[in-house]
């Protein structure tokens, strides 16, 4: 594996009782980026994460992560990797700090205490309440502190704003974005796709087991289909954007007023736009949730 | 593997003083009660007299009742039974409970090896159970010094000792089970069931020598009970011990060898062979 790469895979499969969860995955994270992976329920997000950490073993393929097989030295793995499960369950008859005492002992002590104390202050969270007490987001916030409190070389979360209030999902997205700014990797599932489009560098779509679609954040909701709403001035000729590259007339209310379809980039719309007099113009932003719905909603040909 | 120890033997914290003090308040009744028998003695081979034959022989007939041997052999005869409980429970849950409930894969995040986490929760299961039949041991051998039974303190631990390798041979048998079959539930029924019918087949097999050669295959036939204060059968012993291990070992390959079920999944299905719904790629 490269030195570059954080997580690599190679054909990975994954079947359970009759369901492929995993069929053939190939997947490339880089070091020190933020790494977002999207896809519904039963898509084979969580079974990617559990292979990488060697909690079931694939059928099929390889899993490298930080240059070390994921099967044949999964505490190598383990040791410089914090994981958030997306289903978190903690011993409730603990309190969060023995708790975090407990996985400080099963890193060997290779946890600053300070580091914890201070995560728990900034996302507000008492912990000597026992767990059972707390509320699901307080238990998701001890969940970020053992998943962070060893400073990591590579962070899975799966869903690490689960049952947060959105002050709290934003100081998450800090920690998260301070993380990589240290040098830590970051592979971050949700559904939040807001969320992912605010911290991901570049983004995996999974489909049925396989990866779907990875690009640049920002590549990719540029590259989606917007809709724009043009009013003119005058009287226009209705045959005046057809043609335009990327450009397909949707509706065409009257001579003055047309609502078009633009693939990928606006430039040629705008300097066809640019000879007609324009009124009012209006473009509906895409968003990272339009690009991953297309993928699901069309029968996995990507859009744009 | 110290912390995995520690923390499991933590989660045992309860069970070792409820349990170890409750067996040992059974010694404090028992040994003080074979004078009372002694004293009363015609009276109550007369009461036992009056037993139905088959119930005398399904316990090994009770002559020996007025020795300490004997004596001690009825009162502890259904010790491995009732500590079984114990013991099934507690292997079966040992790593099906916080599987089912979903904490082990955070768990098993972290840098311990497999077979670290198991031999670390094995060590912590086998204390616990050896701590409570010390604590049973306490209840049985103090009341001696003031008793007529002429057993020592010592001798009095080798009844424990045969009840300690017999249990614990359910209390594997019952972590194999939890890492083979569907849930910690099943598990410990089917490891608690296996108990229940050794104990009534050796019983039987007073009764019906046919059913000797199967009760042999059942660890309770291996229970000497009251007798062990004459001397352990080490034989038996070593084997119970052995089996043991050999369950210890299957479960603990085992462990290393499958997929952690996920938080929220509860139970797993039987693994059978079946075709996938989707195509290879």
């Amino acid at each position: 594996m490269p030195d570059s790469l954080a997580i690599q895979t190679r054909g990975l499969t994954k079947s359970y009782a009759g369901v492929t969860a995993l069929r053939g995955l190939d997947l490339k994270v880089r070091q020190g980026e933020i790494f977002g992976f999207l896809g519904p329920n039963g898509a084979g997000k969580t079974t990617t994460i559990r292979c990488l950490l060697d909690q079931i073993r694939p059928d099929h393929g390889t899993a490298s992560v930080l240059g070390f097989d994921a099967q044949q030295d999964p505490v190598s793995v383990q040791a410089r990797v914090g994981y958030l499960p997306g289903e978190l369950h903690l011993e409730d008859n603990l309190s969060g700090r023995r708790i975090l005492r407990y996985f400080s002992a099963l890193r060997r002590r290779a946890v600053d205490r300070a580091t914890a104390n201070s995560l728990a202050e900034r996302l507000r969270l008492d912990l000597d309440t026992p767990i059972k007490n707390l509320s699901k987001g307080n238990k998701q916030k001890i969940g970020l502190i053992q998943a962070l409190m060893h400073r990591p070389d590579l962070l899975l979360l799966d869903e690490p704003t689960s049952g947060l209030d959105p002050l709290v999902q934003q100081e998450v997205q800090a920690i998260v974005r301070e993380a990589k700014a240290a040098g830590t990797t970051v592979f971050f599932c949700s559904h939040v796709m807001s969320e992912v489009e605010a911290v991901a560098d570049r983004v995996g779509i999974i489909r049925e087991g396989r990866l779907v679609e990875v690009a640049d954040t920002a590549a990719l909701v540029n590259r989606a289909v917007r809709h724009v709403t043009v009013r003119f001035q005058t009287d226009v000729p209705a045959d005046a954007l057809e043609g335009v590259r990327g450009v397909t007339v949707l509706t065409r209310a009257d001579s003055r007023n047309v609502s078009v379809q633009v693939e990928g980039e606006m430039d040629a719309l705008v300097k066809a736009l640019a000879a007609l007099p324009v009124a009012f113009l209006k473009t509906n932003q895409p968003t990272l949730e339009d690009v991953f719905l297309a993928y699901y909603q069309s029968d996995n040909s990507p859009p744009g | 593997m110290r912390a995995v120890f520690l923390h499991t033997l933590r989660r045992f914290r309860g069970s070792i003083p409820a349990w170890g003090l409750s067996l040992a308040a059974l010694g404090l009744i028992v040994v003080p009660f074979y004078d009372v028998y002694l004293a009363q003695e015609e009276q109550m081979l007369q009461f036992i007299e009056n037993y139905p034959p088959e119930f005398l022989a399904f316990f090994g007939g009770m002559a020996a009742i007025n020795t300490p041997a004997g004596f001690l052999d009825s009162q502890l005869a259904t010790l491995p039974v009732i500590f079984g409980i114990f013991a099934v429970l507690a292997g079966s849950a040992l790593f099906a409970r916080d599987e089912e409930s979903g904490r082990l894969d955070l768990i098993m995040a972290h840098p311990v090896s497999r077979l670290l986490l198991f031999g670390g929760r094995f060590a912590a299961f086998v204390f616990a159970t050896t701590g409570i039949l010390l604590i049973c041991w306490l209840g049985f051998a103090l009341p001696l010094r003031g008793s007529s039974m002429d057993v020592g303190m010592w001798q009095m631990a080798l009844p424990m000792l045969s009840t300690l390798a017999v249990v614990l041979v359910f209390g594997t048998f019952a972590l194999l089970l939890s890492m083979l079959l569907p849930s910690r539930r099943t598990a410990a029924a089917t490891a608690g069931g296996v108990m229940v019918a050794s104990f009534f087949l050796s019983g039987f097999a007073n009764l019906n020598a046919d059913l000797k050669p199967v009760a042999r295959l059942l660890p309770y036939e291996y229970f000497q009970g009251g007798y062990a204060i004459s001397g352990l059968n080490l034989t038996w012993f070593a084997g119970l011990l052995a089996a043991s291990t050999f369950f210890a070992a299957i479960a603990g390959w085992r462990f290393q060898h499958r997929d952690i079920r996920v938080g929220g999944e509860r139970s797993h299905r039987f693994s059978r062979p079946s075709r996938p719904r989707h195509p290879q790629p």
